[in-house]
């Protein structure tokens, strides 16, 4: 036993890098250790003490100003101030340095501080990476590194969403040509085993037949076997590129409430996955959910299966599925949902009398939807309905937005929901209604419309939504001022500076007891993407697919992008995880993070997402 | 009274000046560890307290009676330009043949089997008066450590030195009395010493960790008492 500066060596063994070091690395670093007593109201270094050094608050306060005295952070117990770490041969390999070396470091309270000498750490950091990294690294470096941590535990963990569908599909692919019978189609697939085959005409695939087809579209509607295959094959064949992974392959499959897959390789035809290829290498409840989800006949045992959603999402979280993988899911079980509540009403009132779609706005759009949030929806229609159609629609959103509230999908408290008249207008009112934002933008009227740039088609004619998208995209990317008046309606969201003690930092120094994981971390970076997509006539809705296809375009860099999807993915998962232990308690799940709830190296790992995330706003405000 | 006690007396060294003392004690002492600490100068009495190099010192001991009881264990620590560097930082348990009552193993966690591992009090008590040289001892209730350092070097050279010494005890008792308030004598307490003053909590009964605790607890007192910088060494001595 030694209990030889063992209260030292616990407290410093608790903070961040030097929780890697082994025992006697530390002793040696603690045997370095001074101890200064510095009283309330002075400033750091302390008198004296001229060479570069990393302060570690052992008991009190201080703040740290920039220059021009706006405050840059707050430290209690335990944290640490390397204002006066960095010399010019250690200096982090941005241009930090000049920043951090004019702090003013100021004591708040009488301050029990140790220290230790930069050239001490640097000696130490050679054997041990992770203290020298810790210390040069600038806060985007460190999140990627931690992002690509938590990638790598996912891989361990998880293999559908990191292996590519080309692991699963199967080739060739049985194919049948348009101009054979259904009794030849039943026949081949007799013979080969296949319940699913692909129709082609002069080589090139034009739909998809299964045996689920014959029953239903042949032989229950007592169509003759003799009519051609083309007859009762779906036309509109989704398929997936054999590079996408497999989890995506599993999504999609799941929101249209298909089990078989064409795959394809440079748009050419390659294979066939299906559901129980998947589902036979990872038990996945997402598909079984919705496929329960699509037998339900009535509300009721609608409304019994989405009780199952807070555990799926908890399972999800355990499996350490990414945000990403999680709000997928989800949303492509709220789409089961929408659309088996569709299709019941469609039983109920018969067909609607002209086409139309149904859309999904905001979260659910950008499939990053966590369980039981609220219902944003609209409906498209086409032009040709006439003003007595309407009653139809009125009834159908009315029956599906009861149906979705009663399966936990509380009504918007905006009232964006198919049931408000406003929202449920032939394609030529909507088109006019983008128009007016983006040509005539007021800060109000946009504050209440953006989740209307979030828009995707769960059900119907997806045509009618694409045209609108097309022209808005072309309007919103040459319209200077609907983005800078977007732009500034984002930058009202701004995430906190960091914490002090158990507490949430905010810019204006004051503090909170919890972190809006939402509201200062997330909706940020939702409202940056959305701002680069309409810029840069981007059609995707999806979060991290609008950063992606915006890196490197005027808008931002492919650096910046990068960093924007650390910060993005790590709020994520601090979210997800957040959220699976509530539910887990049984609890309704919120976004407010309690600083005590986490470690402290997720704090430091927030604060890097904090920066990240506050000088992209920065140059957002800066541009316009 | 035994001339010794009459020599360290407050009253005795105040009469006659520490450094008189220390150079009449020089010439009679035998050589080796106590003539080579005599023979350096004690820090002036008007020195500001700021620039005093300190030895802040705890014993642990086997009970209160110096001529009875037993040394465990000696930890030190230097306060200089009022900083505490650990690199200075000394801690020894100390050999011997006496068998512990399972009392003090309980309170100072210090098991016979260790003791075995110790080192002689010679070797010790030679250690801290190499690193006592030319500095104040601070401590935490003086008698203890004044006492069983005293026995010690009586035991070992047959004489005691002088040693000039600071008492965070007796600093806090000075404020208290002065205050003409009744307190509870266990605010003196070192641990309520230092949670009143908002310092950490510390595990005492290690010499080194109470040493340290010591020190930390004197920077804060100073830090409260000395906002000009006024104060010298002779304002604090014992």
């Amino acid at each position: 036993m030694d209990t030889e500066l063992s209260e030292i060596s616990t407290f410093i063994h608790s903070i961040p890098p030097f929780d890697s070091l082994p025992r006697q690395v530390l002793a040696h670093l603690v045997r370095e250790l001074t101890i200064n007593y510095v009283r309330k109201d002075d400033y750091l270094p302390p008198k004296g003490i001229n060479e570069p050094r990393l302060y570690i608050l052992r008991k009190g306060a201080i703040s740290c100003r920039s220059a021009d005295g706006e405050l840059v952070s707050r430290l209690g117990e335990g944290d640490l101030c390397d204002a006066f770490y960095h010399t010019e041969t250690n200096a982090p390999s941005n241009s930090q340095t000049a920043t951090t070396s004019q702090l003013q470091v100021h004591t708040d309270e009488d301050c029990l501080i140790y220290s230790v000498e930069a050239t001490v750490l640097q000696d130490i950091g050679e054997r041990f990476p992770s203290i020298s990294d810790y210390f040069s690294q600038n806060s985007a470096q460190r999140l990627k590194n931690k992002m690509t941590q938590v990638n790598e535990e996912a891989i361990l963990s998880s293999t559908l969403m990191n292996t590519a569908v080309s692991n699963f599909y199967q080739s060739p692919v049985a194919s049948i040509n348009a101009d054979q019978t259904i009794q030849q189609a039943a026949m081949q697939m007799n013979e080969e085993g296949y319940s699913c085959l692909v129709v082609v005409e002069d080589d090139n695939p034009v739909g998809i037949v299964t045996d689920k087809d014959i029953r239903r579209r042949c032989v229950a509607t007592g169509l003759v076997t003799s009519a051609a295959i083309s007859e009762i094959m779906t036309r509109d064949m989704c398929t997936i590129d054999a590079k996408s992974n497999a989890y995506d392959a599993l999504m999609m499959m799941t929101a249209k409430h298909i089990h078989h897959l064409p795959v394809t390789k440079n748009d050419e035809l390659v294979g066939m996955v299906t559901v129980t290829d998947l589902i036979n290498n990872e038990g996945h409840n997402a598909i079984n959910l919705s496929s329960i989800i699509h037998k339900a006949n009535t509300l009721t045992e609608l409304k019994e299966i989405s009780q199952l959603l807070p555990k799926l999402q908890i399972r999800l979280a355990k499996l350490g599925s990414s945000a990403d993988h999680v709000g997928k899911s989800i949303s492509a079980i709220t789409m089961a949902f929408t659309k088996r509540l569709i299709e019941l009403a469609e039983y109920k009132y018969g067909q609607a009398p002209v086409p139309y779609a149904w859309l999904a706005a905001g979260s659910q759009a950008r499939q990053e939807q966590l369980a039981h949030s609220d219902q944003d929806n609209a409906i498209i229609i086409c032009n040709s309905m006439k003003p007595y159609d309407d009653a139809w629609f009125e009834s159908l959103a009315t029956f599906v937005c009861d149906g979705l509230a009663e399966c936990g999908f509380i009504y918007c408290p905006g009232d964006i929901m198919a049931t408000n008249p406003k929202w449920r207008q032939p394609q030529k009112i909507w088109q006019n209604y983008f128009t007016d934002w983006v040509e005539t933008p007021s800060p109000k009227a946009l504050l209440n419309s953006c989740v209307f740039f979030d828009l995707e088609t769960i059900y119907g004619d997806a045509t009618l939504l694409n045209t609108v998208r097309k022209q808005l995209l072309s309007k919103t990317q040459n319209s200077t001022l609907f983005i800078a008046h977007l732009s500034k309606n984002a930058l009202n969201l701004r995430p906190p500076l960091g914490f002090f003690r158990d507490f949430v930092l905010k810019q204006n120094g004051k503090h909170r007891a919890t972190l809006d994981l939402k509201h200062n971390g997330i909706a940020p970076i939702v409202d940056l993407a959305r701002i680069y997509a309409l810029s840069e006539g981007i059609s995707a809705v999806n979060t991290i697919e609008r950063i992606q296809q915006a890196a490197g375009t005027p808008s931002i860099t492919r650096e910046s992008a990068e960093n924007l999807i650390d910060a993005y993915e790590f709020l994520g998962m601090l979210r997800v995880e957040h959220q699976a232990k509530e539910l887990m308690r049984g609890e309704s799940a919120d976004n407010y993070l309690s600083p005590k709830e986490i470690s402290k190296l997720e704090r430091e790992h927030l604060k890097d997402a904090f920066k990240v995330i506050k000088s992209l706003q920065d140059a957002r405000q800066s541009s316009y | 009274m035994s001339s010794t006690t009459l020599t360290n007396s407050p009253l005795f060294s105040w009469l006659l000046g520490y450094e008189a003392k220390r150079k009449q004690l020089l010439n009679k002492a035998p050589a080796g560890a106590l003539r080579d600490f005599l023979s350096v100068p004690m820090p002036s009495m008007a020195t500001p307290i700021d620039k005093v190099a300190i030895l802040a010192v705890d014993f642990e001991t086997t009970g209160l009676n110096a001529k009875q009881d037993k040394l465990l264990s000696v930890g030190f620590i230097t306060l200089k330009q009022q900083q505490i560097s650990l690199k200075s930082s000394y801690h020894q348990i100390i050999k011997s043949t006496a068998q512990l009552e399972e009392s003090n193993v309980i309170i100072h966690h210090i098991t016979d089997s260790q003791k075995e591992q110790g080192q002689a009090l010679a070797t010790v008590v030679a250690a801290l008066l190499k690193a006592l040289a030319g500095k104040v001892m601070l401590v935490h209730f003086a008698r203890i450590e004044k006492q069983f350092l005293t026995e010690a070097c009586h035991h070992l050279y047959g004489m005691a030195p002088i040693f000039p010494m600071i008492d965070t005890l007796a600093l806090a008792k000075r404020r208290l009395d002065k205050r003409d308030v009744a307190y509870d004598p266990s605010e003196l307490r070192l641990a309520n010493l230092r949670h009143k003053m908002q310092l950490p909590e510390h595990h005492g009964h290690n010499a080194l960790n109470d040493a340290i605790a010591t020190a930390e607890l004197f920077m804060a007192q100073m830090s409260k008492a000395n906002k000009d910088g006024k104060i010298i060494l002779k304002d604090v001595l014992l």
